[in-house]
């Protein structure tokens, strides 16, 4: 009930500040030097400097063209409660946009040198090896986590990186998603502690 | 100014998921999505037959909703008379099994509304066992996206105060009429899923897991909820108009909380 009056008070706040939406943040962020090294759910800012930030359309002319894209999901799995009682079934499901490859918090800073290292060779992969092909990053609106694997990729060299700030829920406005697994070369590498993202 | 932040997030994280197209028809995700169904289902009720009806329960509920950890849901139970209980599940929710009702003597069963979290676009059923051991489902797609995760905006100690405090609000009943309830529960019903938002330190699940209704000695109804019921549970269920003394509820939480109040209900207007 406090949370519904907080939400709608802060409604008519962000009309006051002439927001428009999750990818424009009402307060202008800018872009920081590096990575990002703040929570991971928060206003993200609306560029990435080497990269491009892309809306939906955008996202759709990448996936409809003949150099197929390789798609990064890097939101955090689901997180099994503590304090479940036993034989509760616990039933995670991951959604995601259609034939994307998804290494769960990805965008985590810092990430063990192993970590990294398993990030950048798993794209090489992906990529075929070619710093050229369209990549892009996403996890959920207002989410740090694309970003900084945005990021991560800019700082190694990609030339064709796209940032998806609206994430899967962006996607599946419009379009079917689907039920994807974490990466198995990545989750060996340890997956780093979730944050929130959302 | 944090929780302004978020909530502020949130709000426009919902205004945004407003716009857009349609869904896009039926595909492989239909395959998948009843997959997903059949693999709850399997899990909930073993290899009982469910059949599918369009009457035994109908489900009301936002096809976008407005608020994802505070999704507004309706069940319609036209053969009143033939039901022993009733299952909300949400199938894409990682915790599937939302709640279980089990109807008393002293219960109308036409019409139940709760309040549930929605972690993303899916299917909801409902699954009505019959008296005579029969099951019948029914479905509907809800778009809401991040209820099972979404900070509460307050600190825990806030959202904690005055847990277990209860309220029953009764509509104007007529004399033969069912008479109807509305139960309203203060609890943050922590889902274990949210972080708070000051230590980064997810909140253990703390969510109501009974609640039993009763008119005088006699059973409206019992129910086993699920950390996917919205904060501050609220219920609205139906009373048979004969039966008399007041009524007492009782819930428990999976932390040893436990809480009773009695109400007592209005005389009807004639």
């Amino acid at each position: 009930m406090i949370r519904a009056a907080q939400v709608a008070a802060l409604l008519v706040l962000a009309v006051l500040l002439g927001a428009a939406g999750p990818a424009t943040s009402p307060v202008g962020v800018p872009e920081p030097e590096g990575l990002y090294t703040g929570p991971q759910h928060g206003y993200t800012p609306a560029t990435l400097k080497g990269a491009e930030a892309v809306d939906l359309a955008g996202l759709e002319r990448l996936v409809a063209a003949p150099a197929k894209p390789v798609l990064l999901d890097v939101a955090v799995a689901d997180r099994k409660p503590e304090g479940l009682p036993p034989g509760r079934p616990w039933l995670p499901s991951h959604r995601s946009i259609p034939g994307s490859v998804w290494m769960p918090n990805a965008g985590a800073t810092p990430l063990t040198p192993a970590q990294e290292e398993t990030f950048l060779r798993r794209v090489a992969e992906l990529t075929g090896g070619d710093k050229g092909r369209p990549v892009v990053t996403f996890c959920h609106p207002d989410c740090w986590g694309s970003w900084n694997a945005g990021k991560r990729l800019v700082l190694a060299g990609y030339a064709a990186v796209h940032w998806f700030p609206l994430g899967t829920e962006g996607w599946q406005d419009a379009h079917e998603t689907a039920v994807i697994k974490p990466d198995p070369a990545w989750t060996a590498a340890s997956v780093p502690r979730g944050d929130a993202q959302r | 100014m944090k929780s302004v932040t978020i909530a502020l997030g949130l709000s426009l994280a919902a205004a945004a998921l407003s716009a857009g197209a349609a869904r896009a028809g039926a595909t492989d995700s239909d395959d998948e999505r009843a997959g997903r169904w059949s693999e709850i289902r399997k899990e909930i009720f073993g290899d009982r037959a469910i059949t599918p009806s369009d009457t035994a329960v109908t489900i009301d509920a936002p096809v976008r909703a407005l608020d994802a950890s505070l999704v507004p849901i309706g069940l319609q139970m036209a053969d009143k008379e033939q039901v022993k209980a009733i299952s909300f599940i949400i199938d894409d929710n990682p915790t599937p099994y939302a709640a279980h009702v089990t109807f008393g003597p002293a219960a109308d069963p036409g019409e139940l509304k709760l309040r549930v979290r929605v972690n993303n676009y899916t299917n909801v059923h409902a699954v009505v066992e019959t008296k005579d051991g029969r099951f019948f489902e029914s479905t509907k797609f809800v778009k809401a996206s991040g209820g099972c995760s979404a900070p509460m905006g307050m600190s825990d100690e806030e959202a904690m105060k005055g847990m277990g405090d209860m309220r029953m609000k009764f509509a104007e009943s007529q004399p033969g009429k069912p008479v109807e309830a509305t139960l309203m529960i203060r609890h943050p019903n922590f889902s274990g899923m949210q972080m708070n938002q000051v230590t980064r330190d997810y909140t253990p699940a703390r969510y109501i897991q009974t609640i039993d209704v009763h008119r005088g000695d006699t059973l409206v109804f019992h129910m086993d909820g699920d950390i996917s019921i919205a904060t501050n549970p609220v219920i609205n269920f139906a009373l048979l108009p004969a039966g008399s003394g007041p009524i007492k509820v009782r819930a428990s939480d999976n932390q040893q909380g436990s809480w009773e109040q009695t109400f007592t209900i209005p005389a009807a207007s004639h």
